[in-house]
């Protein structure tokens, strides 16, 4: 078994691992402002959601190609 | 509802601005609505603080939007191939967008009400931490408000300190726009409180 291609294995996992935690935080990212725009309402609710939404897209897109690329 | 809002007295209430969905002082905003609010109450004054405050954070983000850059000169992560190097340059924008965001909209949400009858604070103080809390106007016993610093004098944005009989004793408006006129609007609508409760008027 050589070492160093463990290494790497470990170090995909480390970034898989860290892509995965970010999209848990851009799931409460979306979660929470749907809250906030319940809890007040000043007509911008649409461009903070799109934006949440967004924002999730593609901290999905980033672990999908970090899982094909690395 | 005060009169001083629905009548035709002229005062500072009056200077009505356009609404601004990103606006730090907006006066009588029709558009804004809020999770508690009572069918008959009026939103007489809405805040945050002042756009000003977020140039920190916008500084600190390009600074580190940039910072990549200064890899190439001390080339600390080549000992990683190519395809590790690219994983870590994109996590960093990643928590810096997370930073970026998460600020961004402390910012947005983290606002202060005040309507008719009563004062809300909303607080946000972090994608899982917020807190929202209220007061009567008749409740409010002292309003006191600075304003120091460089910034503050010359944008004109400083703290309110609202103390009162209610279950949460102190209110801080933080750094939020023209805190002097913010004052007086508290000062009227308490007024008008102490004059509906001597006439035993009720909304």
């Amino acid at each position: 078994m050589e070492f160093e291609p463990l290494i790497w294995d470990i170090a995909k996992l480390f970034f898989l691992f860290a892509y995965l935690v970010y999209i848990v935080f851009a799931v409460v990212a979306v979660r929470q402002v749907y809250l906030m725009t319940q809890t007040i309402q000043v007509g911008f609710e649409f461009v903070l959601k799109t934006i949440a939404w967004f924002h999730l897209f593609i901290s999905i897109a980033v672990l999908l190609y970090a899982f094909v690329t690395l | 509802m005060p009169e001083l809002y629905t009548s035709g007295n002229k005062n500072i209430s009056q200077d009505a601005a356009p609404h601004n969905p990103l606006a730090s002082f907006c006066l009588r905003p029709e558009k804004i609505k809020f999770e508690t609010q009572e069918a008959q109450e009026k939103v007489i004054l809405f805040l945050r603080q002042h756009p000003i405050v977020n140039i920190p954070w916008i500084v600190i983000v390009i600074v580190l939007f940039f910072a990549p850059r200064v890899l190439e000169f001390f080339p600390l992560l080549t000992f990683l191939p190519e395809r590790f190097q690219q994983a870590a340059l994109i996590l960093w924008y990643l928590v810096l967008m997370a930073f970026a965001l998460e600020k961004a909209l402390a910012w947005f949400f983290n606002v202060y009400i005040i309507t008719d009858e009563r004062i809300i604070d909303v607080d946000f103080h972090n994608l899982i931490y917020k807190e929202v809390s209220d007061a009567k106007i008749d409740k409010i016993q002292e309003v006191k408000h600075t304003m120091g610093g460089v910034a503050g004098v010359m944008f004109n944005y400083g703290n309110i300190y609202i103390q009162t009989a209610g279950a949460q004793p102190s209110f801080d408006f933080e750094s939020v726009p023209n805190p002097s006129g913010v004052t007086k609007i508290l000062q009227e609508l308490r007024t008008e409180e102490e004059i509906e409760a001597i006439e035993g008027r009720v909304r």
